[in-house]
């Protein structure tokens, strides 16, 4: 009975005890000393989250004044957690953000406008996609931590398998098309221009596009058509030069040379399609080399293929560095040695390039034989240099995933019959004004 | 006299086999997908078995993804808030089972009402009063809450007290016991199988849980085992079959849990009309 009791009321004490100890534990100052600690997030995956970690023991090294703490998890968690740490007001004091992201987070008024710092300390002529992060105010909101930009990827066997010459640079869509016709094979091996060719059972596809910057967006770009003005708060979408693009690829999508929705989602995921080798033709970003390394693919690059009149797009996606609008000042020049030092040291750019995961920033690095080293996959590096000149971004605004979310689920109704052109392009047209105005006009 | 298979019973193995296939063969695909190269992961159409079987898949992700520590802290939160729920959860449904006072039942309607507020919705205010009691970044949060009563495991308790005979507590009155005493000695025994359900739900979903540890925690040493396995996915590459690995193993624990309370959970479920 004793024992009992005793259980009883060590329980009760344990209870308290627990509530009492959580409660009194502080947190610990942000300072010790005259080093400044700054706070720093980041997404990351093990490689990258390695990589980081022993450029950020370089750094404090030459620079011992400031001590980095870090943020990372990975990325769909990691934009979760700063969105609350954001509300609820400590979030890092500099973090990586998605450049799709950047504009966001500066018309929300979380980071720091750094046009004085861009326009002082940086050097534009070293360095790559700078411009990317500059809105329509001319302001700079970020610097470039890694550059992604997009370049039509092919699966060279499939090619030689089906006696195709690889893409050139002077490809306009319809070549593509006309490629994909004879690398669209049915179950007997009969490609698209056989009469025998059975559509019902197609099991390699000549070209696949998807999400975003993968995706249709591309194609309307080269039409001439696009999404949004420059000004990024109006919808452009009902015009006769996007109609032309969308019918352009609802024939290829009937025609069974690309994958719809649907046939896409049999493979697991979108990007499986072509890494599995079950698709000859996909428009990608660099980051989609270290994956397709890890497949094993017999793959190369080729710049994305013209428009009707000759107009080329590829999209962009700059990621950077941004600051934190409520970091306290000596902070805020931690934190801008901190991108100075990303941005000009040979040996930080070296070891972030050997990620292989984002073309370098500091255009030195990207021009050395390091990055364009042609014994790694894909041996024409040199595309995505190029493409740098004629890329753009792909309209990211306050309300980017919004807006996307619209154009997607409409394109993919489109793609599986739903309705037609004219509608989809009516629908859509109202769909995203409706999301620009719902935070623009309340502004 | 001949014996014959009677054909009911055939038809009834054939049916029990298929079932049991049903249910074996996805687990089956995962565990050779974690034995998968990434190469032979992309590969469509898939191959089933793993070909060369890649049993180092598991040695790299107990590296990668930290599982030594991850899943130390992993077990600290899962037990802090199953002895957390199973006492104060218990000791809430007590009251609003037996004792009696004012609004009593209005109270209980409105701990149930908050299972009706999606927990998303607070996770912006509930980290606020974290940050100001300075608990960010330390396992607490993850944990503390089911020391204050969870309105799910205090309706289940509820319903299982209210099936206890009156005779008991009055019998126990009489033997000039006071309600705790009626509580601790009298009712919770009585309880073991809503215990244990209780107890095994808590685990998994604390196990499993991966929205506040993401939300809360930021050293690398305090991280949770669902981070760990979530941190080998990166935004452009994830090696999948590491993934699949990663939470096999994570697996591990539940099975055990579940093993060792499955007498009364199965029980627990009954009386409790849950499944």
């Amino acid at each position: 009975m004793k024992k009992k009791r005793f259980l009883s009321v060590l329980g009760m004490i344990g209870l308290a005890a627990a509530l009492l100890v959580s409660g009194c534990s502080s947190q610990s100052s942000t300072q010790q000393g005259d080093k400044v600690e700054l706070y720093m997030g980041y997404s990351s995956d093990p490689p990258t989250k390695k990589k980081m970690e022993e450029i950020i023991a370089k750094f404090e090294q030459s620079h011992p004044h400031i001590k980095i703490k870090t943020m990372t998890a990975p990325y769909d968690d990691f934009y979760q957690k700063l969105t609350t740490q954001i509300a609820a007001g400590n979030a890092p004091d500099l973090w990586q953000s998605d450049g799709t992201k950047v504009f966001g987070y500066a018309q929300r008024g979380a980071i720091l406008d750094i046009t004085d710092y861009v326009t002082k300390e940086i050097n534009k002529d070293e360095l790559n996609g700078l411009e990317f992060n500059k809105d329509a105010d001319g302001k700079y909101w970020g610097v470039p931590q890694g550059i992604q930009v997009g370049a039509l990827f092919y699966n060279k066997d499939l090619f030689d398998k089906a006696g195709v010459p690889y893409p050139t640079a002077d490809w306009t869509w319809d070549d593509l098309k006309a490629a994909s016709v004879k690398l669209t094979l049915d179950a007997n091996g009969k490609n698209a221009d056989d009469p025998a060719f059975d559509k019902k059972s197609v099991k390699q596809y000549g070209f696949a596009f998807f999400g975003s910057s993968r995706g249709a967006f591309n194609i309307l770009k080269a039409y001439g058509g696009g999404v949004l003005d420059p000004t990024l708060t109006k919808s452009i979408i009902n015009s006769p030069e996007n109609k032309k693009a969308v019918e352009w690829m609802v024939d290829g999508m009937q025609r069974k040379l690309f994958p719809n929705p649907a046939d896409l989602k049999a493979f697991q995921s979108n990007f499986k399609a072509f890494l599995s080798g079950a698709v000859a033709m996909q428009v990608d970003i660099y980051a989609a080399t270290t994956s397709m390394n890890g497949a094993g693919l017999n793959y190369d690059v080729a710049p994305m293929p013209k428009g009707p009149d000759g107009k080329r797009f590829a999209p962009v996606i700059a990621n950077s560095w941004v600051i934190n609008k409520k970091a306290e000042e000596q902070k805020v020049k931690a934190a801008k040695e901190w991108i100075t030092y990303w941005t000009t040291s040979d040996e930080a750019q070296k070891e972030w390039t050997e990620v292989g995961e984002a073309i370098p920033v500091k255009k030195s690095v990207a021009n050395s034989e390091m990055f364009l080293n042609p014994a790694t996959k894909p041996e024409n590096k040199k595309v995505f240099l190029e493409t740098l000149e004629f890329a753009g971004t792909i309209d990211t605004n306050a309300v980017f995933t919004e807006w996307v979310k619209v154009f997607t689920d409409n394109l993919a109704e489109l793609f599986m019959d739903k309705y037609g052109t004219d509608e989809f392009i009516t629908k859509t047209d109202q769909g995203i004004q409706k999301v620009l105005d719902d935070f623009f006009k309340k502004k | 006299m001949q014996k014959r298979l009677p054909l009911n019973k055939i038809a009834g193995y054939l049916f029990v086999i298929a079932s049991a296939l049903i249910m074996l063969v996805p687990f089956l695909t995962t565990v050779f997908n974690s034995l998968k190269t990434y190469k032979q992961y992309m590969q469509f159409p898939p191959e089933w078995l793993p070909n060369p079987t890649q049993w180092s898949n598991y040695t790299t992700v107990w590296e990668q993804a930290n599982f030594s520590s991850y899943t130390i802290n992993s077990l600290i939160v899962a037990i802090l808030s199953v002895i957390g729920a199973l006492l104060s959860s218990s000791m809430i449904a007590f009251a609003f089972a037996r004792l009696r006072f004012p609004f009593r039942d209005t109270l209980f309607m409105i701990v149930l009402g908050t299972m009706m507020i999606p927990g998303i919705v607070t996770i912006v205010p509930q980290f606020i009063i974290f940050k100001n009691l300075g608990l960010l970044d330390t396992l607490a949060p993850l944990w503390i809450l089911e020391w204050l009563g969870q309105p799910f495991a205090i309706f289940l308790m509820r319903q299982a007290f209210l099936n206890i005979p009156k005779d008991y507590e009055e019998a126990a009155k009489l033997d000039g016991c006071n309600p705790f005493q009626i509580y601790w000695r009298v009712f919770l025994p009585m309880c073991k199988p809503s215990l244990a359900t209780l107890a095994v739900f808590t685990f998994m979903g604390k196990w499993n849980e991966i929205l506040a540890p993401v939300i809360y925690l930021i050293s690398d040493e305090n991280f949770t085992l669902p981070i760990g396995i979530l941190s080998l996915s990166g935004q452009y590459k994830t090696e999948d079959q590491l993934l699949v690995a990663g939470a096999l193993i994570s697996l591990i624990p539940i099975l055990i849990v579940f093993l060792f309370a499955e007498k009364y959970f199965v029980e627990g479920s009954k009386t409790s009309g849950l499944k």
